[in-house]
């Protein structure tokens, strides 16, 4: 599990992100390119999804043919009922990821900076982490009922793990020799704090805050399926239920497209944010 | 090459592989029956299941008797997902007859899976709505505003909206909750839902104290009771048309045992074994003979009911598209049935109005 939500991932900034000195160059040079790999695959399944349907492969009833899943997300799309499901699921996950976010960054600086608060609360935190989303629901239901409190809460907690493992392992990898150096220049432990150990731990941290955005995405999905009468994942349960998976298959589209504009955004705003990197460092 | 091609090359080998098969189907002779129950039953080893004659066949071991001699088995499936699980499983082609209600059949219909409904199991059902006892809720108009869990997609969501809808109460004035009925229950005990639509598990949330029946299809008007039926898939039929007359040949038997109201007894304790205790079978079978409830006719009634069901589903956007019905109903097996255990005239025909035919 540990592996899958990148924790202890306490690698150097990507190159990328330190490829300040002239992006357009490279943005026009090799990465196009680079870009072009990502497509021969998806193409190849849609292709192989026209095929069985033109064949006949998969009975039409489960695996409806592309173009009609893509007349009916455009019919979603026009009637209004994905944007109204898609707004009432993004509060939910940004609601819940808020929570996840601030109880995570909280919880992975303190344990990242106190070994005392590590030995207390890290072995209940790795045990907690282990049970999935899935695992607690059950309990949830009964103790906050089925409302949008369960939502909030499954998807705070499928956010936590991700912010809490990567804030913590982020400011352990902070390297020695920066503490060194900024213990020679006599720096306060607030300076310390500011000016070295945060700077230094934001990529693993933001790379934290990205699986927790990701992950609070796919818990919702999961915690839409039961118990809702609206939102994209409950489109995909009634589209089931009604037998309409060109219902189901666009609102998996809807699901993959926002996910992936999500994580773009949050990439994007970690080249932002370390700006400040030098080509090099 | 990059380890992501290969991957995807992998994928593709897989799929293809896998979907090979689906295509080969050449005729074999019969090893064994496939029947899907579209509820999950209570219990396992075996699952107790009960309220319908298909149930009584179940328990009774009929088919098995019926075709132990010629080696073949008969496997039963129940679905947990109900009536919408049943269908994934028709079109994956994973069974040969299934117990099942009007709206998952009419959805399955209307998306072009080959079926034949040959014989009534379980027509004149209820639906109960039980809402919490402190609620205030009376009758079907109180709900405006509320909380209601419904199993979606299920014969109770169409009956359901039916009577909210013949109120002029759409699906946008109260929050309807997609809950399966063990969930609902649940949700309705922790008071997060004000109401539930429920089959006879609305009796024994109140007989727990957990619970009022505010209302009931029966009571209110027939139109709302659930159809459920017993189907063949097309393939299965023309493979092997001898075996669904024996099955409907059994069924009916079957049928014709409990029918008679000395059995009346023997019947409540039967069920009494499965999901609910005797008592509360008995309570929704209150009033009613049991020549009505368990008769397998197709009759006029039934095809009006499914014509009315498959309206309604198309009129409250369930369905995409108004299926054919007529065709639907394959009445030979029943027929030959009746006509050789000489039971013709027995169950009481129905006409469209609800009211006997004959």
């Amino acid at each position: 599990m540990s592996s899958s939500i990148g924790a202890g991932a306490v690698l150097p900034a990507p190159t990328r992100d330190t490829a300040r000195a002239n992006p357009a160059h490279r943005r026009a040079g090799w990465r196009p390119l680079q870009g072009l790999w990502a497509w021969p695959f998806p193409l190849a399944v849609l292709l192989l999804w026209h095929l069985s349907s033109v064949w006949g492969w998969a009975p039409e009833q489960v695996l409806p043919p592309p173009a009609q899943v893509f007349r009916t997300f455009a019919d979603l799309a026009a009637s209004g009922e994905l944007w109204d499901n898609l707004h009432i699921s993004l509060v939910r996950v940004f609601t819940g990821f808020g929570i996840g976010l601030l109880v995570g960054l909280s919880l992975g600086v303190a344990m990242g900076l106190s070994p005392t608060v590590r030995a207390y609360l890290f072995p209940l935190f790795k045990a907690f982490s282990q049970v999935p989303v899935i695992g607690w629901l059950p309990l949830l239901m009964l103790l906050v009922g089925i409302d949008e409190a369960l939502k909030f809460l499954l998807i705070a907690k499928a956010t936590l793990v991700p912010v809490t493992l990567n804030t913590c392992h982020g400011i352990q990898g902070v390297p020695n020799r920066f503490i060194e150096v900024a213990r020679v220049y006599g720096f306060t432990r607030w300076q310390m704090l500011t000016r070295v150990v945060f700077p230094a731990a934001t990529a693993p941290i933001w790379n934290g805050v990205r699986y927790g955005l990701t992950h609070a995405w796919l818990a919702l999905v999961v915690v839409e399926l039961l118990a809702s009468s609206e939102g994209i994942g409950f489109l995909i349960v009634y589209g089931r239920q009604l037998f309409q998976l060109d219902v189901v298959l666009a609102a998996v589209l809807a699901v993959g497209i926002v996910g992936f504009v999500i994580d773009k955004l949050l990439s994007l705003s970690e080249a932002w944010l370390l700006r400040w990197r030098k080509p090099g460092l | 090459m990059h380890p992501r091609h290969r991957l995807g090359l992998l994928a593709l080998a897989i799929t293809l592989s896998t979907v090979g098969p689906l295509r080969a189907q050449t005729p074999e002779p019969l090893k064994v029956i496939r029947i899907g129950v579209a509820t999950g039953g209570v219990g396992s080893n075996p699952i107790r299941h009960g309220g319908t004659t298909t149930a009584l066949a179940y328990t009774d071991g009929a088919f098995e008797e019926e075709f132990r001699k010629d080696g073949i088995e008969i496997k039963w499936t129940f679905f947990k997902g109900a009536g919408p699980a049943v269908n994934e499983a028709l079109v994956n082609k994973q069974l040969d007859f299934a117990w099942q209600g009007d709206l998952p059949a009419i959805v399955a219909r209307a998306n072009g899976v080959k079926t034949k409904l040959i014989a009534g199991s379980g027509v004149r059902t209820g639906l109960y709505l039980a809402v919490q006892p402190d609620s205030g809720i009376q009758k079907l108009e109180d709900l405006k505003g509320k909380r209601v869990a419904v199993f979606k997609g299920t014969n109770l969501h169409l009956a359901a909206v039916a009577a909210l809808s013949a109120r002029g109460i759409k699906e946008r004035d109260l929050k309807l909750i997609n809950l399966d009925l063990a969930s609902g229950r649940t949700a309705l005990v922790n008071k997060d839902v004000d109401a539930i639509f429920d089959y006879v598990g609305a009796f024994d949330l109140r007989d727990k104290g957990l619970a009022k029946v505010a209302w009931s299809a029966a009571a209110d008007n027939y139109k709302f009771t659930r159809q459920t039926h017993l189907l063949v898939t097309d393939d299965f039929a023309a493979q092997h048309p001898q075996a669904v007359q024996r099955i409907v040949t059994t069924l009916v038997k079957v049928a014709h045992r409990y029918s008679n109201e000395a059995h009346r007894a023997d019947l409540f304790e039967r069920w009494g074994k499965t999901e609910y205790p005797e008592k509360i079978w008995r309570e929704d079978f209150i009033g009613q003979p049991l020549r009505v409830r368990l008769s397998p006719l197709l009759d006029a009634f039934l095809v009006s009911r499914y014509k009315e069901a498959a309206k309604d589903a198309y009129a409250l956007k369930l369905t995409r598209s108004l299926p054919e019905i007529d065709s639907w109903f394959d009445r030979r097996y029943l027929n030959v049935a009746l006509k050789e255990l000489k039971l013709e005239g027995y169950w009481p025909a129905y006409g469209t109005d609800g009211q006997l035919a004959h």
